[in-house]
């Protein structure tokens, strides 16, 4: 059912009239939406969707979220469970809604503001149909990021460190064939860093089996 | 050899056979405590000694003074072996990661343990590893003792009652306090005491102007951070700016509201911190050196800064800089840098000089400390002023002093037995600073003279420069410059109209520092160059000639002698004049002559090799005015028992630092017979001496702290690792019993069917193995490939702190983890854990901004749950909600299997056995390291490191060897070219 309103609205959240009087939706500014009678919330694309969950609301109602999902009945690929932090003691509810949301294949988010939770399906609408990119690894940066990438790999180490390496040995093979007493003569660098550094570069990948 | 108090300290520990906590001041021998404790322990030994989370420093100390000194468990050992260790009865170092994981696997016999050493107390913590380790050996082994020290006061008062909760967690009874204040040890101390001469050196103009420039900033940010209405007002005063545990008593604070500050307040947090060591790195950096530093300073920290566009910041800029340097114009008179059509015309007046005399120049080289570097353009010449630290002055002369008391004793006392306690000429001076670094730069110092090592990092701090002014260039080239470079020019990057001038001054300075740079690279280059094709010969005459026209100044030029401070100078001032005279007639020659190319590589080669030799003479002459005592140089951060093994008589501490003060005074206790003259060297009005006084003031205050809270103390009874039933004769009992009682504490299940998790290696770094296990949970430590964590033979979790989520998200490592969760399992969760003590929330409403940006940690959690819809999130506030969300997960699950679990994922293809443990056999920061550089992919990393051993091997790696072992070309030339690049790290 919930498909021929998706098509005329193709770029637009579809939003259930359950939610008329949500505070929420005043803080979805960056997509349009629409009302239309459809199951979950937020109808979020093709094949995803929201319920949204205000804690105190289930502190009050702790069935609620089990009869919600289960009126889903897996229509879905992604089906967001939208919670809304807004009790003080958390412990013990966020644990019943990650145990319900767990157990029926729903993707918890938590959200602490009425904005982050827009904000949240406003992304995940804009989203719906961008490449992994940018959490995977990138190989296109400059060169002071690169190398500040690589060499804080290794713990303690910070930007101002790698500024000190780099000026001090003029390039990366530099500071990895360094000696301990070379990168002892480095302003900054400190006994502890000397040494992991040192064990980083001068150590086997493979210890001795 | 124990002093009297060292005694009564062990004799009270051994009192209670449970253990204790010692908490003594620092700097009073605590290893030689240990060292002695396991003295005894090795002339009647009941059983295997362990010695938990000591430094590596501390390590060497304990080693050293004993016969049969500790050596290590790491996880290097094959299991079997480790077993074999841990049933011998020696003494071992292990960590507390391999123990408790030697432990849940019964690797380590039941009560072979005597007992456990515990170093630096300070920083245990109900849920640390430590605290787990101890729980599970005294469950089973409920008689072995629990001995805990501390040196650091200071750091037990951190946080509420901390002591308390220290005890509580080692479960033991006792708290021994021994501040240098006791009775005991203050008499021990100040019986014989050593000599000392307190040398208050003043600082100069600009070293004190920038320490003022600074403490105002730090004053100006506090004010800032005292506005917020955020933080207690109390502790937040300059002197206790000036210490590292000011940060942790500002996050302490902050941290449960973090969330909710603007970006501001954070700044000035950080800014705070970078201004501490500003002030630190002062008194501690040569005048080049501490350029450099701000220099690299201004890179890294950029834009966001507050601190760095305030005035009192301009001020410290400008004064580090003429320490080093100052631009003239070439008639004497001090640039100002008014505007563009004024220097024109000094350039003219220049001109004139140059034709008609030199009586303008000659101001110029009058200063006698360095020669001047022509900039291309401009009138506007580099002058070196190439400041010397006070401090080196003092140095030498208390040297001499030294070396001149013990000639007037030795002399008259020659024929007699002079062997009284002064000590002869041949006896070494002790000169204590605080790092390798500045005892490497003193002893430079004292061999070649301040001049030259002033030099010489001058020198490569021009190199560095200009290098990367070429790389700049060519960078620009290629015309695809990151937007970084603005800033790295050294020209803070400015919009408003009103700043083009403060620009074109930056430009003019900048020109200068690039001529200045270049000849000197155009020096080293021909000194290579004329060593390399003419040795001998043309060298010879050359010099021959240099030395003769050395001489003759030295005859001629009055000025020059009158001027010299110290005869040791002399002759190097000489010398260098000859030079500034050959480079005044460069000058000269430049100025008259348009193509000056030609004339100019012809005098500089002249130079290059006048240069060469006199740095010879200058090696070999500046020596003998006056005899120095054979010196060593100690960093005091080593903390190597260094005064036990010289046995100086004469100590000069350079750096000022508490501890070593006190083994100072311990040593002198130890060794009656011989008397110690210590020299101190302070800066006077410094925050050098301030922070020292400081340091007493809170460590005394820390103790009195302490010894309230012990008066107060509550402890129970059975707080001591056993039941107080006599534990000896039924020990399984009571095994059973204590098992039975952490168990209640979940609350779970009968012991028969008790829950199982299986636990990554690597996890044990990590604070909650720990709380699974007082929540009842078996826990089985095994190597995965996949997830941290399994709770079920469906449940696979892969475990982020929120540093770690924000860090790995930005790195890519997340998106692979999950992944290969999701490959693997029915249920991958990425569990997100918050800490306890720091707010339940991803960022604060400020933050998120009106638009949907790539960067925000919401838009990148949304693209992976879009990208991965059968992954699950779960949140926790805390270690303790995680563990019970665990339990809960697990309720309807199987347990899960650890011989799959750790099958999981692990490549069989290419040769590697299923079972093997692969974490523990792997350098794992090198891996991560070789996995984050340009080129190295997921299929290629492993057979890099099957083709090398380590990282510095790969640094040298040919290209075609590369290429080879990644597969390809093209891979190959990017990661070569990324190693070999040059640093664009200075401006």
């Amino acid at each position: 059912s919930s498909s021929s309103p998706y098509r005329q609205n193709r770029n637009a959240i579809l939003v259930s009239h359950r939610q008329k009087g949500n505070p929420l939706l005043k803080h979805i500014r960056n997509v349009r939406w629409v009302f239309t009678d459809i199951v979950c919330d937020y109808l979020l694309g093709q094949s995803s969707c929201a319920l949204y969950l205000s804690l105190r609301y289930h502190l009050l109602h702790p069935d609620y979220l089990y009869y919600r999902i289960r009126e889903l009945q897996k229509n879905f690929k992604l089906c967001v469970v939208l919670c809304h932090v807004d009790v003080e003691d958390v412990v013990k509810p966020l644990l019943e809604v990650t145990r319900t949301a767990l157990l029926h294949e729903c993707t918890l988010l938590c959200a602490w503001s009425l904005e982050e939770c827009g904000r949240y399906l406003e992304t995940i609408k804009i989203y719906e149909n961008k490449p992994s990119d940018i959490i995977q690894e990138r190989m296109d940066t400059d060169y002071l990021s690169r190398m500040n990438h690589a060499l804080t790999a290794i713990r303690h180490i910070n930007k101002t460190d790698v500024v000190n390496l780099g000026s001090a040995f003029g390039s990366l093979s530099g500071v990895m064939d360094a000696s301990m007493e070379e990168l002892a003569r480095c302003p900054g660098i400190g006994e502890r860093k000397v040494k992991r550094l040192h064990d980083t570069f001068h150590e086997p990948f493979k210890r001795v089996v | 050899m124990l002093l009297p108090f060292q005694e009564q300290i062990i004799s009270d520990l051994l009192e209670d056979p449970n253990g204790g906590l010692v908490v003594l001041s620092s700097g009073l021998s605590l290893p030689s405590l240990i060292s002695s404790l396991l003295l005894l322990h090795s002339s009647s030994p009941q059983g295997t000694i362990l010695i938990l989370s000591a430094s590596d420093s501390q390590k060497h100390s304990i080693h050293n003074p004993n016969p049969n000194s500790p050596s290590d468990i790491t996880s290097d050992l094959p299991p079997p072996h480790r077993a074999s260790l841990y049933a011998s009865t020696g003494a071992f170092f292990v960590t507390s990661r391999i123990l408790t994981v030697d432990l849940l696997s019964s690797r380590v016999p039941h009560s072979s343990v005597a007992g456990l050493l515990i170093l630096n107390a300070h920083s245990l913590s109900e849920t640390s590893p430590e605290a787990f380790a101890v729980r599970l050996l005294r469950s089973t082994n409920p008689n072995c003792y629990v001995r805990a020290f501390s040196d650091r006061p200071h750091s037990m008062v951190a946080g509420f009652a901390k002591a308390e909760r220290i005890m509580k967690c080692l479960s033991v009874r006792r708290l021994h306090l021994w501040p240098r204040f006791q009775v005991f040890v203050s008499g021990d101390l100040e019986r014989d005491p050593p000599e000392v001469v307190d040398l208050r050196v003043p600082m100069s103009g600009p070293m004190r102007g920038i320490q003022r420039a600074a403490i105002e900033a730090m004053d100006a940010c506090l004010k800032e951070l005292r506005r917020t209405n955020k933080v207690d007002v109390e502790d937040l005063t300059v002197e206790s700016g000036l210490f590292k545990s000011f940060d942790d008593i500002v996050r302490r604070q902050l941290d449960p509201i973090w969330h909710t500050l603007g970006r501001k307040t954070k700044q000035l947090v950080s800014d705070l911190r970078t201004l501490r060591k500003i002030v630190d790195y002062l008194v501690r950096f040569d005048a080049v050196t501490y350029l450099k530093y701000l220099d690299s300073l201004r890179v890294s920290e950029g834009v966001q800064s507050v601190w760095i566009f305030a005035d009192s910041s301009h001020k410290i800029f400008e004064l580090a800089k003429k320490r080093v340097y100052q631009l003239v114009l070439s008639d004497g008179r001090k640039y100002v840098g008014d505007s563009k059509g004024k220097a024109i015309k000094r350039r003219k007046v220049k001109q004139d000089n140059g034709v008609d005399g030199e009586s303008g120049e000659g101001t110029t080289v009058s200063d006698g400390t360095g020669d001047v570097g022509m900039s291309g353009s401009g009138g506007v010449v580099l002058e070196e002023v190439l400041e010397e630290a006070p401090k080196w002055k003092v140095l030498r002369e208390v040297l001499q002093e030294i070396a001149e008391e013990r000639q007037k004793i030795n002399l008259p006392g020659e024929g007699e037995s002079n062997s009284k306690d002064v000590g002869d000429v041949g006896e070494i001076v002790l000169v204590a600073c605080k790092d390798a670094c500045s005892c490497m730069q003193l002893e430079d110092f004292i061999t070649k003279g301040p001049q030259k090592v002033m030099r010489e990092e001058w020198e490569k701090y021009l190199l560095g420069k200009s290098e990367l002014h070429g790389f700049q260039k060519r960078e620009k080239k290629k015309s695809q410059g990151p937007k970084g470079f603005g800033l790295l020019n050294g020209v803070v990057p400015v919009g408003s109209r009103e700043n083009a001038k403060i620009s074109s001054i930056c430009m003019v300075e900048h020109d200068a520092l690039m001529a200045a740079a270049s000849e000197i690279r155009n020096l080293t280059k021909e000194e290579i160059a004329v060593e390399e094709s003419s040795h001998s010969h043309a060298t010879g005459i050359e010099r021959k000639k240099g030395r003769g026209k050395g001489g003759k100044r030295k005859a001629t030029t009055k000025h020059q002698n009158s001027r010299s401070k110290g005869d040791m100078k002399g002759v190097e001032n000489n010398v260098f004049s000859s030079e500034k005279e050959d480079q005044r007639d460069q000058t000269k020659q430049k100025a008259i002559s348009g193509p000056e190319e030609k004339l100019l590589t012809g005098v500089t080669k002249d130079k290059s090799i006048l240069r060469k030799h006199d740095q010879e003479e200058g090696a070999t002459e500046y020596q003998p005015q006056k005899p120095l005592p054979p010196v060593q140089f100690y960093a005091i951060d080593s903390n190597q028992q260094i005064l036990d093994i010289m046995k100086p008589s004469v100590i000069v501490v350079y750096h000022p630092d508490v501890a070593f003060v006190r083994e100072i005074e311990v040593y002198k206790a130890q060794n009656p017979g011989r008397s110690v003259k210590v020299y101190f060297l302070f800066y006077e009005d410094s925050m050098e001496v301030q922070k020292f006084e400081a340091s007493i003031r809170r460590e005394n205050s820390a103790f009195e702290s302490l010894i309230r809270q012990k008066s107060l103390m509550m402890i129970p009874v059975d707080q001591d690792g056993k039941c107080f039933v006599s534990s000896s004769s039924n020990e399984s009992q009571s095994l059973v019993s204590h098992n039975s009682v952490t168990r209640k504490a979940g609350g779970r299940k009968a012991a028969e069917n008790e829950m199982k998790i299986i636990v990554d290696m690597r996890e044990f770094m990590s604070s909650l193995p720990n709380v699974l296990h007082q929540k009842g949970m078996r826990i089985i430590p095994v190597t995965l490939e996949v997830g941290d964590y399994i709770l079920s033979p469906l449940i696979c979790v892969e475990r982020k702190s929120l540093s770690d989520l924000f860090q790995s998200f930005a790195s890519g490592r997340l998106y692979n983890q999950v992944e290969t969760m999701v490959r693997y399992y029915r249920i991958p969760v990425l569990l997100i854990e918050f800490s306890q003590d720091k707010s339940f929330s991803f960022q604060s409403v400020s933050d998120i901004g009106d638009d949907v940006v790539p960067t925000s940690i919401i838009s990148k959690l949304s693209l992976l749950v879009l990208h991965f819809p059968r992954l699950r999130l779960v949140w926790s506030r805390s270690l303790h909600a995680t563990a019970e969300i665990f339990a809960s997960l697990k309720a309807n699950q199987d347990e899960p299997d650890e011989s799959r679990a750790m099958r999981v994922g692990v490549p069989t293809e290419d040769g590697i056995v299923e079972n093997d443990v692969r974490a523990e056999n792997y350098n794992t920061s090198a891996v991560e390291f070789l996995r984050r550089l340009p080129g190295v992919t997921d299929s290629n990393y492993r057979a890099i490191m099957d083709g090398c051993t380590n990282l510095a091997e790969l640094a040298l790696l040919p290209v075609e060897k590369l290429a080879e072992l990644m597969g390809g070309q093209k891979a190959a030339k990017t990661l070569r070219e990324f190693l070999d690049a040059k640093c664009p790290t200075m401006f």
